[in-house]
């Protein structure tokens, strides 16, 4: 049994806007004598379009209708339409995300992208997009080593550490990029990004003045990734957070527009009218790149690769849905404590009404770990504290534990046949995200979801 | 050297001997337990080349790899180790199910035509058949046409059915239960082989009976759990018609998890009046 998903992806970074489509192939990896496992086993990139300066009305608006009309004719070109596409994120990346109509322009493209592309926003994700789409997390695990990525764009540098086992560790985000500034044919300053201080526009700019400029940039990324000691200079450029740095060796990676341009000193610097051509040759000259360093698999592109490709998650293959409606869209994650998990029912339906109240009628989705092969006493009990507390409809339950469908059975008994119940498993999702759920597949046994963050500051 | 001398010479030997010699309290001291060991985490290999890269394999596979050796052979721990798991392997097959699970758990016994162990290992047909004392005891408990059945058998393992049938069979009881369909009382059958079913088949006249059954026990696990389910069990029924869902144990399948999947086959079985190859 052999399925697959039609998968879009969309960035709207600082400096380019790009789409693909990729298909995403699901097989049941479990012997024919076992309970299903099914997984995501291939992702193949069917098309990709040209990347596009991103379309901007004003200095702080994004053009929207250029940016819709973008999209159309890249379907057109992709000869695919929106009823085709089944999943995927419109993902809005760096400075972009700042713009006054950011919000508008990315739920505008998610309706128009197809029924379940979502949208999305925020440095961690867009981090974890970034390093996936270069295929850093790959590389970590096949070399079983640390790796330290960088999605170096027009407005931010985003990190994202990786264990040898593969496994996310930490994400981080600073403002560094190859658009901070802007110029003319001519050298002269046409824009500033709000975070640099000391350059105006209309200035006269040379390599040779802008040389103390890169420096402190590449000192930024070098400070976060431990080849300096950390001064006050890192914290001006930090976005959201930095990276936490293991005591281990790291690999450095590098992906996003200016990663091409990494030791590439006999450019034309005025090439892409920004920063980037200096930036990538000051990288190249960096403590980053003086033992060698992974250039990703993808590197303009590795974000919307990311966005297409890697944004979809399958959840666990033993799950439980009746009665709900899909998609189910922006559910809000309320997370429940392991003491919480834990306690009699009736403490238990407490903590989840009292998470309820912070969100008031808004769709939730009440995300726990649950247990490693629990006992039938268990799920009762979890059943109880649950349909006493949950008043949410549908109710809807994510655990990392492979418990759900047996959970989900007894909330029905619980409930009644006529509440909807969606319970899934293999899925970890953080307080303060949101969740996304597509139709199940594969006869009903797993279901696409996109976990997400949608932080707009 | 005299006769007393000698004497006096082998006094004093004895009483060194008994010095040195080691006290009788060491060996009443516990041993440690050889099979707590988690092997997945063990590497033995004298100067290994990237030990760390190593361990991240084993986690992948129960498999014995990179146990170390002296000389072409392995060592006195590992050849221990695959001794005492064996031995548990072979324990939990000429074992019995303790008469505590069925009588407080509420499951009727009842015993194939197998005398005990050795006929049973020995007589694979006769633990497929009832004599007429048990065949009144599964009329009596399971009735006449019942829709589905349970049954729990010990199979070749016993620790499989003491450490996993009361969860899986409490899901499976309550998945149907959700769905509507109601199950009655279950039987627990002593020297059980999955053929067992068809001549219950035979006997009740039932639709469908799902048996959940000890597996044979191997190195990694003795707590392996089947569910063996067939549509119109009948004696003599191909091997084709069965269904089975294996693994269900606590580094397998979570048995309430295979429980409530289980629960939905069945569900799935009596819509489609099918199982096995039939079912797809």
């Amino acid at each position: 049994m052999k399925e697959s998903l039609l998968s879009v992806g969309i960035d709207l970074g600082t400096t380019t806007t790009q789409m693909i489509v990729s298909r995403l192939y699901l097989e049941n990896t479990a012997s024919p004598f076992a309970v299903p496992r099914m997984e995501i086993c291939d992702r193949e990139i069917l098309y990709q379009s040209e990347p596009y300066f991103t379309p901007l009305r004003s200095a702080d608006t994004l053009d929207a209708p250029a940016i819709e009309q973008i999209l159309r004719s890249e379907y057109e070109k992709a000869g695919i339409s929106p009823s085709d596409v089944k999943t995927g994120a419109v993902i809005i990346t760096g400075e972009t995300a700042r713009k006054e109509n950011a919000r508008q322009v990315l739920t505008a493209l998610s309706d128009l992208a197809g029924s379940f592309v979502v949208a999305t926003a925020g440095p961690a994700l867009e981090s974890v997009l970034a390093a996936r789409g270069a295929g850093a997390d790959c590389y970590a695990e096949e070399h079983g080593v640390h790796v330290l990525h960088f999605d170096i764009g027009g407005g931010t540098s985003n990190l994202a550490l990786y264990g040898p086992e593969g496994e996310l560790l930490d994400t981080g985000c600073l403002n560094v990029g190859g658009r901070l500034l802007k110029f003319d044919k001519n050298g002269t300053i046409t824009y500033v990004s709000p975070v640099l201080q000391g350059c105006r526009v209309g200035e006269k700019a040379t390599p040779e003045s802008l040389a103390p400029l890169l420096e402190t940039l590449v000192q930024a990324l070098e400070e976060a990734a431990g080849l300096r000691p950390v001064t006050a200079l890192l914290a001006h450029f930090i976005t959201d957070k930095t990276v936490e740095l293991p005591d281990a060796p790291l690999v450095f990676s590098f992906s996003g527009g200016v990663a091409d341009l990494i030791g590439k000193e006999a450019v034309d610097w005025l090439r892409y009218g920004d920063l980037g051509v200096l930036l990538g040759a000051a990288i190249g000259r960096s403590r980053l790149c003086k033992d060698g360093y992974v250039l990703g698999q993808q590197t303009l592109r590795a974000t919307v690769v990311g966005a297409g490709s890697y944004s979809t998650e399958l959840s666990g293959s033993t799950v439980s849905c009746t009665g709900a409606e899909f998609p189910l869209q922006g559910l809000a994650a309320i997370r429940l404590r392991e003491s919480e998990e834990r306690a009699d029912p009736e403490i238990l339906s407490r903590a989840i009404q009292k998470k309820l109240e912070l969100y008031g009628d808004a769709p939730v989705v009440l995300s726990m770990k649950g247990q490693h092969s629990p006992g039938y006493s268990e799920i009762l009990r979890l059943a109880e504290g649950i349909s006493m507390g949950l008043t949410t409809r549908p109710v809807v339950i994510a655990l990392e534990q492979d418990m759900a469908k047996a959970l989900g059975q007894a909330l029905r008994c619980h409930m009644g046949k006529e509440t909807p119940i969606v319970c899934l498993d293999g899925l970890h999702i953080p307080e303060g995200s949101f969740l996304d759920i597509a139709a199940p597949v594969m006869g009903g046994t797993a279901v696409p979801v996109v976990v997400k963050t949608l932080a707009f500051s | 050297m005299d006769k007393q001398e000698l004497k006096t010479l082998v006094a004093q030997l004895l009483r060194e001997m008994d010095t040195d010699a080691p006290t009788v309290q060491t060996a009443t001291q516990e041993l440690p337990d050889l099979t707590k060991l988690d092997l997945r985490q063990e590497y033995h290999v004298a100067e290994p080349a990237d030990k760390d890269a190593f361990l991240r394999l084993k986690k992948k596979t129960p498999a014995r790899l990179g146990l170390g050796r002296c000389g072409a052979r392995y060592k006195t721990a590992s050849m221990l180790r695959f001794r005492a798991d064996h031995a548990a392997a072979q324990d939990s097959v000429f074992s019995l199910v303790p008469k505590d699970f069925y009588e407080k758990n509420d499951l009727p016994f009842v015993q194939t035509m197998c005398k005990d162990k050795d006929q049973y290992l020995t007589r694979p047909d006769l633990g497929r058949r009832f004599d007429e004392q048990a065949q009144a005891v599964i009329r009596q408990v399971c009735g006449q046409s019942p829709r589905v059945l349970l049954v729990i058998g010990d199979g070749l393992s016993s620790n499989a059915i003491t450490a996993n049938a009361l969860d899986c069979a409490a899901a499976i009881r309550q998945g149907l239960k959700s769905f509507g369909i109601e199950l009655g009382k279950s039987l627990f059958i002593q020297y059980a082989r999955v053929g067992a079913m068809d001549h219950i088949g035979e006997i009740t006249d039932a639709e469908l009976i799902c048996m959940l059954v000890g597996e044979r026990p191997g190195l990694v696990t003795s707590e392996s759990m089947s569910a063996y389910i067939t549509y119109r069990p009948r004696p003599g029924i191909a091997e084709s018609k069965r269904t089975v869902v294996s693994n269900i144990h606590r580094q397998g399948t979570p048995a309430v998890e295979a429980g409530a999947h289980i629960a939905e086959l069945l569900k799935t079985m009596l819509e489609k009046k099918a199982s096995g190859i039939d079912l797809r």
